[in-house]
């Protein structure tokens, strides 16, 4: 945990840093009344302020509270390929159409995931693809009709 | 009114919509890994193409019954479904043990009901109260309130307070984004026209609640599925009745109470009527070892919180916990804004939400007790199954409010951030109650500047905004006084 409170902390003063600099040059306030960039200049300081007290209070951490963050292990990197693969499919999804892509999404990922046969999670896939699509593109009139393919 | 009341609820299509809710809540609070935001954040874009009525009403019945639905595998698998279940694992398992696990469900499922009824009754008769008061309030006394709401947010999230700030921080700073209110000017836009109206909170909402808590499923996709035991004989009995009449109604005030402070969710209710009941037992000693009392009070104070997490979100537009940050989201979609006008403009709509919340705790009860072996089969769905799925209805989700892709980036974002911080011990709740009180507070505070030309003493005005200033300064710093006392009753 120690390591990631560090990192947090780390984190959240470059985004508070970057939050003063992108809004030094917004409009200071005008006859007393706060400009654009009052709030977020607040907001930043709170966040600097926070994280020296958790940089602080991470070093003072007795050891035995110091519970590791398992980020390496193989369930953690298997959390990493979905994500990998969730962004190769939110890429796809406009070029190809959603019950192309989706379809395929879902066989790999129930394929990965559980023990069922080929057929099963292709059945499984198309029929839930299609039942979503018809739920939001009928009834709801979201437009899903997108990409080349359908 | 009364007549228009009861025609927008008693009617089919609504009834339809309420009993869909609640079926859809108990089964995704019994599920492990989906809690009840994560339900609401899920079921939310359903309702976009719905009127207002039928739309928060299928979103309260999810509410409702997914904070109930937790304590079926907390019962049985001792996994609590939902966060809020976790103290009905203390007592609710060891009956599971004895294998009396249907005799723990309808204790469970009554009290739930009763906690829930309760909430509603504390809802409709406090928030037209509050309304009326919230009617006086003006810019100084809106952001001293939403002050005093990100304070109690800060103070009360997870084991550190720091990173309580920091993602509330987050949140609030995710407000700026956009053209500012106020002057016109355009702020951390990075001349990319789809951050010119702001980010949009649903798909944050579903990337911070619904994404991340199936990348976390992941980690555990492979570890197979617990096996579940048979219920029967769930109708209580005439001892469970005593014991569930003297203890669910007191631990419903109590969950209501906490529901109403801002941030504080259902989970805390639990905990804090648990311990309620074991004070007030004269045999302390025996909860744990699965008596009636260790089911009952919990799941009427986590059901309590429900129509007081209600009670702010609808008077004054503060969400009193993550499920009514996302229920103003449902209601922005449909053009409404939470708030004293609210019930000035909109008085069927909000007397609707009241009686339909009654009805959904009436469809809780009447599911759970005739359906609950339905609910335990849900428990089988494997989630190797299930978590792509939810995948796809994030994805849709977010895309659906805008129908745009840009918005389906940024829930993904944010669930891969939501991941890391819970890796990171931070709760994500903050960051969504920052993102809604922190434009309230800043819009308010620029306005009051305005009004008064500059001068702070605007927010020492009125006696709201003192008794705001109060309560905040007590917020803040009662836990500091509270741990140098204990340390000077320990040193003497």
């Amino acid at each position: 945990m120690k390591k990631a409170n560090f990192v947090v902390s780390g984190a959240f003063t470059l985004f508070a840093l970057a939050i003063i600099f992108l809004s030094r040059s917004y409009p200071p306030s005008n006859h007393g009344v706060p400009g654009p960039r009052m709030f977020p200049l607040i907001i930043a300081t709170l966040i600097i302020i926070s994280s020296v007290v958790l940089f602080i209070n991470t070093l003072r951490m007795k050891p035995e509270d110091d519970v590791p963050v398992d980020l390496t292990s193989r369930n953690v990197l298997n959390v990493y390929i979905t994500i990998a693969g969730l962004i190769v499919y939110i890429t796809l999804l406009p070029l190809l159409g959603f019950i192309t892509t989706t379809s395929i999404m879902l066989l790999l990922f129930f394929k990965w995931f559980s023990r069922y046969a080929w057929w099963k999670c292709l059945l499984i896939s198309v029929l839930f693809t299609v039942g979503i699509w018809a739920l939001f593109s009928i009834v709801l009139n979201v437009p899903m009709r997108y990409g080349v393919l359908i | 009114m009364l007549l228009s009341v009861l025609s927008s609820v008693f009617n089919l299509k609504i009834f339809f919509f309420i009993i869909l809710g609640v079926f859809t809540g108990i089964s995704i609070g019994a599920l492990p890994g989906l809690t009840a935001t994560m339900g609401v954040a899920l079921v939310l874009p359903l309702t976009f193409g719905m009127d207002a009525i039928p739309g928060i009403l299928l979103l309260i019945g999810v509410y409702v019954g997914a904070i109930y639905g937790g304590s079926i595998s907390a019962i049985l698998l001792r996994t609590p479904g939902t966060p809020a279940a976790a103290a009905t694992i203390l007592d609710g398992y060891e009956f599971s043990k004895r294998g009396e696990s249907g005799r723990a469900l309808g204790i469970s499922t009554v009290s739930s009901f009763i906690g829930g009824v309760v909430s509603v009754i504390a809802l409709w008769l406090i928030s037209p109260q509050l309304a009326k008061l919230a009617l006086r309030f003006s810019a100084p006394e809106f952001f001293l309130l939403a002050v005093f709401g990100l304070s109690i947010i800060a103070s009360i999230s997870g084991n550190s307070l720091a990173k309580g700030v920091l993602t509330g921080g987050l949140g609030i700073s995710l407000a700026f984004v956009g053209i500012d209110g106020i002057t016109g000017y355009p702020r951390f836009t990075f001349n990319n026209i789809n951050l010119l109206s702001g980010v949009s909170f649903i798909p944050v909402m579903i990337g911070l609640f619904a994404m991340s808590q199936a990348f976390t499923t992941i980690e555990t996709i492979f570890t197979p599925d617990q096996v579940t035991q048979k219920v029967s004989n769930v109708f209580p009995t005439k001892a469970d009745w005593k014991v569930i009449f003297k203890h669910a109604p007191i631990s419903g005030v109590i969950g209501t109470i906490i529901g109403i402070v801002p941030g504080a969710g259902a989970e805390i209710g639990a905990f804090v009527s648990y311990g309620q009941a074991k004070r007030m037992s004269k045999h302390p000693e025996r909860f744990g070892t699965g008596i009636p009392e260790g089911i009952a009070a919990p799941e009427a104070g986590n059901n309590g919180v429900t129509g007081g997490a209600l009670i702010p979100m609808l008077t004054m537009g503060v969400p009193g916990d993550a499920v009514a940050a996302i229920l103003i989201g449902a209601l922005t979609v449909q053009g409404l804004q939470p708030g004293p006008m609210l019930f000035a403009e909109h008085p069927v709509l909000v007397y609707s939400i009241f009686l339909g919340m009654f009805v959904a705790n009436v469809a809780m009860l009447v599911l759970g007790l005739s359906s609950l072996r339905l609910f335990v089969k849900v428990l089988s769905v494997p989630k190797s199954i299930l978590t792509p799925m939810i995948f796809v209805l994030c994805v849709v989700g977010s895309y659906a409010i805008n129908t745009s892709f840009f918005d389906v980036g940024v829930m993904l974002f944010f669930g891969v951030l939501g991941y890391f911080l819970q890796k990171a011990d931070a709760s994500v709740s903050p960051a969504v109650l920052g993102l809604i009180l922190g434009p309230m507070a800043e819009s308010n505070f620029r306005r009051a500047l305005l009004m008064s030309e500059g001068s702070y003493g605007i927010f020492l005005s009125s006696p709201i905004s003192w008794i705001f200033l109060i309560l905040t300064a007590i917020t803040l710093l009662g836990p500091f006084v509270g741990a140098y006392l204990k340390k000077r009753k320990a040193q003497a």
